[in-house]
């Protein structure tokens, strides 16, 4: 069933197809709320209330653009208006180091993919704490693929601004993770046995 | 062992990460960017959701349902008095003066009639609608 017909059914009130194009696009709208909310108590309302939206405002899709970019197109807005108002309120919390995630939970792995997998747990929290837009960007362009023009779409953000984030948020989390290397060269373990 | 601080470690973790290949940095960029992010819904998630929509497709249903009919009630209303003016000769002012003398049985009268409608055409049903699904 492609887009185009996913959406008529809907629109004939088929809860089967509606039940369908929520699990189709799930994923995405987690990502994008996700990544700007980054509050697990949040997110499954407002994955709601994206989704009641677009079923409330479906009529008015055209087929202008592809449905995962409308859809995205709102989550989009959603999760932004909500982040404001949290923000306005002082509700979110801000860290710049990530806590330690503990590796003993899986006793099934061995040592190294633990360390590989907490290493690349650091990595992602550490994009977590990238600044919002930046973080968005990320997640359409290189999770979700999304391309330049389709970003421009979803988020209104000039296709020049999206760039300059991709290249400042890589350049940004690139110089720590190279600053990391260099410490590596001066041995800074040694204290660590 | 030292206790080293949060940053220390994670220098400690990359370490043991690149050991067995080159640095790459753009790699493990790549890597940490096409990551799945840990926000995870509730399995039922799709299910809640759905019902949801449903009840609220109902609901909307419902109302529909009801201005069409009191758009009918007022529309035969209409008619009938624009006929008693062209046919029976009736008077505005009679009319008027009757309203307005009668005031509270009018208004009471209308209110009870539309609220009636309501309770018959979505009230009711909305509830028999959700005592069936739950």
């Amino acid at each position: 069933m492609n887009d185009a017909q996913l959406v008529q059914q809907v629109l004939n009130g088929n809860n089967h197809a509606f039940r369908f194009l929520v699990s189709k696009y799930q994923r995405l709208v987690t990502h994008v709320v996700g990544r700007i909310i980054q509050q697990e108590d949040e997110l499954e309302d407002i994955c709601q209330e994206v989704f009641i939206k677009v079923f409330k405002t479906l009529k008015r899709f055209r087929g202008d653009s592809k449905l995962s970019t409308w859809i995205a197109t709102i989550a989009y807005n959603t999760a932004i208006t909500h982040y404001r108002k949290l923000k306005r309120r002082g509700e979110l919390s801000y860290s710049e180091e990530p806590n330690l995630i503990l590796a003993e939970k899986d006793p099934g792995l061995n040592q190294k993919s633990i360390e590989k997998e907490e290493a690349k747990k650091y990595l992602m929290q550490l994009i977590e704490s990238l600044p919002v837009n930046y973080r968005t960007v990320i997640t359409l362009f290189h999770l979700e693929e999304f391309s330049y023009k389709e970003i421009e779409e979803i988020t209104g953000m000039p296709e020049g601004t999206i760039k300059s984030y991709l290249s400042r948020a890589r350049k940004l989390l690139k110089g720590k993770i190279e600053k990391v290397a260099r410490l590596e060269q001066t041995n800074i373990f040694v204290d660590y046995v | 062992m030292k206790k080293l601080p949060v940053w220390n470690k994670l220098i400690y973790l990359l370490t043991m990460y690149n050991e067995d290949r080159n640095f790459d940095t753009d790699q493990i960029l790549k890597e940490a960017f096409t990551s799945e992010p840990e926000f995870k819904l509730s399995e039922n998630f799709t299910d809640l959701l759905v019902e949801k929509v449903e009840r609220r497709f109902a609901w909307a249903q419902y109302i529909r349902e009801f201005l069409i009919y009191l758009s009918v009630i007022l529309g035969i209303m209409l008619v009938t008095a624009v006929l008693a003016f062209v046919w029976y000769d009736a008077k505005i002012e009679n009319w008027l003066s009757f309203f307005t003398s009668n005031a509270a049985l009018v208004v009471g009268i209308n209110l009870l009639v539309v609220f009636v409608l309501f309770a018959d055409r979505v009230l009711l049903r909305y509830f028999m609608y959700r005592a069936s699904t739950e």
